[in-house]
């Protein structure tokens, strides 16, 4: 009715007026940092390629990421409810739906811009360290994914790894924005998520060999699309990865504003 | 008088198998200040949240300046302030943030409005201070303040002296009626505080196990006390005596302990005092016995049954 970004406004105000949510970006930066300086020190390869490091970096650095913002997520809509303060947002002139959009967007762009700056100071940072020419992915040690080796040079197939890692983080922020909302308790919403955020990179390829046919349905089986970058894995293609996830996505959704907007807010 | 700013009409709310609320209806007249007042469990934090939309109402219609809450809820919300139950804020924001939090979600809140709002609340500087730091009385001055903001048209306050000081309970009273009376606000107040009640309120329903038992005006007007008929209590020497003075005058009296009680207006007080000394007998003590809305309340509620 009014104006919807002043809701984001608030919802953003909400999340950045939090130490936390310093600490967090502190550390995602620390990370690199702290990877970087010692291999710098230790290494005797003087022209070791920068974009080594920004890989690891970028891998360690998105398991963060998926964690702050199940962190961020469970905070959006469990705190407001444990503190009792969704009594005064729900009692304003707008509809529930428009309230927890706001709150959904707001987790997005702070999902969106951790990434951004994952990208932004991997690259700055080993910038000044390490070897900048521009190399191939297949001269970095280590850029063997799947079954094959990825052609072409080690920029881009870094930005298609944020890709493929950020639609994967998007659907596990909305796991957690789900529980956060559903079981209305932070903890649960948080352990819940990150739990299957590991989960699904160490049993989800163990699992996608099993040669039946409802596998391929799992969500978690797709969690990790960085093999699709080489080709195919098995017999499924990186659009069916992604439609399979893109379903799940929507009945997660879908789930989290019925729930919301059918709560009974009591004590 | 105009269209009531609220229209309760048989409003039920079932939770299970349980029936909370109790086919309900009440009008709120606007420029009242009308009390909800009912023992621990009767309902009123209940019929609070259904009536700004927090709870969904099982049977009957909750109507807002003529908007239904739950079928056109931006439009009857859109008038509304209110506390529900504790007036929790976002403790690692400062009061100024909530405020400023609120007022973005409703239009036309000026950054003077929060000063202004502020300032009737008393908050003074430590509206820059985070609400952790508050204290439970400042946190409820700053609810209210976040319930005023928008200059609602009803303002609804579950328990809203609950943590304030004597000092604040006044000042509170004190702008709830010039809300009511200069601003032409309805403002609908639960407690199961009495004698808060009778001091706050222009008018008081009653409500038990979530069914509507009385609705009772609260006298506040001296000429009314002066001619109103109450219970008086004549401590007197001699009892069998002052009986029969109460007799022979054609007024009903009854021992009360070991004094007479009769029920007269202030007038007659004076008159059938006069005739007892008149007859010999010694009048220690007159009392009025006023009827508070205690007696009523409990009269209505059954006494000690509360819970
Ligand atoms: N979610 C619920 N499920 C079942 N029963 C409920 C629920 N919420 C409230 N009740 C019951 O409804 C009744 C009314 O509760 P309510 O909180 O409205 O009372 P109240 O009048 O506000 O009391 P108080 O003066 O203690 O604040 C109570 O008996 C309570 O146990
Ligand atoms: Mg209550």
């Amino acid at each position: 009715m009014y104006n919807f970004s002043k809701l984001l406004l608030n919802e953003n105000m909400k999340i950045y007026l939090r130490t936390r949510t310093w600490i967090m970006t502190g550390l995602l930066l620390a990370l690199v940092v702290f990877m970087t300086v010692p291999v710098y020190f230790m290494s005797k390869d003087s022209a070791m390629s920068m974009w080594t490091l920004v890989k690891y970096e970028s891998a360690v650095g998105y398991l963060l990421i998926a964690m702050f913002t199940a962190v961020v997520a469970a905070g959006s809509v469990a705190e407001e409810f444990t503190s009792g303060t969704i009594k005064l947002l729900l009692i304003r002139p707008w509809m529930r739906w428009k309230i927890l959009l706001s709150k959904y967007i707001s987790v997005v762009l702070f999902a969106l811009l951790q990434v951004v700056l994952l990208y932004a100071f991997t690259i700055a940072f080993n910038f000044l360290f390490f070897d900048h020419t521009n190399v191939t992915a297949e001269e970095i040690h280590g850029f063997f994914v799947g079954d094959g080796q990825y052609e072409g040079s080690a920029a881009v197939y870094n930005m298609k790894y944020y890709a493929m890692r950020f639609i994967a983080l998007l659907v596990t922020s909305m796991i957690a924005f789900m529980l956060s909302t559903v079981f209305r308790s932070g903890g649960l919403a948080i352990g819940l998520s990150i739990f299957l955020v590991f989960s699904s990179i160490s049993i989800g390829p163990i699992i996608g060999l099993i040669d039946y046919k409802w596998v391929d349905y799992l969500f978690f089986v797709h969690l990790d699309l960085v093999p699709y970058l080489t080709g195919n894995v098995g017999d499924r293609t990186l659009g069916f990865a992604i439609s399979v996830l893109a379903v799940y996505y929507a009945l997660f959704a879908a789930l989290t504003w019925f729930v919301f907007e059918k709560r009974d807010v009591g004590a | 008088m105009e269209q009531p700013i609220v229209q309760m009409l048989n409003v039920t709310k079932r939770i299970g198998k349980r029936t909370i609320i109790d086919h309900l209806s009440l009008d709120l007249p606007a420029g009242e200040v009308f009390g909800f007042l009912g023992p621990n469990g009767a309902g009123k934090t209940t019929m609070i949240r259904m009536m700004v939309g927090l709870i969904s109402i099982t049977g009957g219609e909750i109507k807002i300046d003529g908007h239904s809450i739950s079928k056109q809820f931006e439009k009857a919300i859109r008038h509304v302030g209110a506390i529900v139950e504790n007036p929790e804020m976002y403790k690692y924001m400062t009061g100024y943030q909530n405020l400023v939090h609120f007022a973005r979600m409703v239009p036309g809140v000026e950054h003077s409005r929060i000063q202004e709002v502020t300032e009737l609340v008393g908050l003074g500087s430590r509206i820059n201070d985070k609400v952790n730091t508050y204290s439970l009385g400042m946190r409820q001055r700053l609810g209210v303040a976040q319930a005023i903001l928008h200059r609602p048209k009803l303002l609804i306050l579950d328990e809203p002296t609950n943590g304030l000081d004597p000092m604040g309970i006044r000042e509170l009273r004190d702008y709830l009626q010039r809300l009511a009376k200069q601003e032409g606000l309805a403002i609908f107040v639960s407690s199961h505080l009495l004698a808060e009640m009778e001091l706050m309120c222009d008018r008081v329903a009653i409500i038990q196990q979530g069914k509507l038992v009385e609705v009772v005006k609260v006298e506040k007007n001296r000429e009314s006390e002066r001619t109103a008929t109450q219970r008086v209590v004549f401590e007197v020497d001699d009892l069998e005596a002052a009986l029969a003075v109460a007799a022979t005058e054609g007024i009903a009296g009854g021992r009360a302990g070991r004094a007479i009680a009769i029920g007269a207006d202030k007038e007659a007080v004076a008159i059938f005092n006069a005739k007892l000394v008149a007859a010999g007998i010694k009048v220690y003590g007159i009392q009025a016995q006023h009827q508070s809305l205690e007696d009523r309340f409990l009269e209505k509620t059954g006494g000690g049954h509360i819970v």
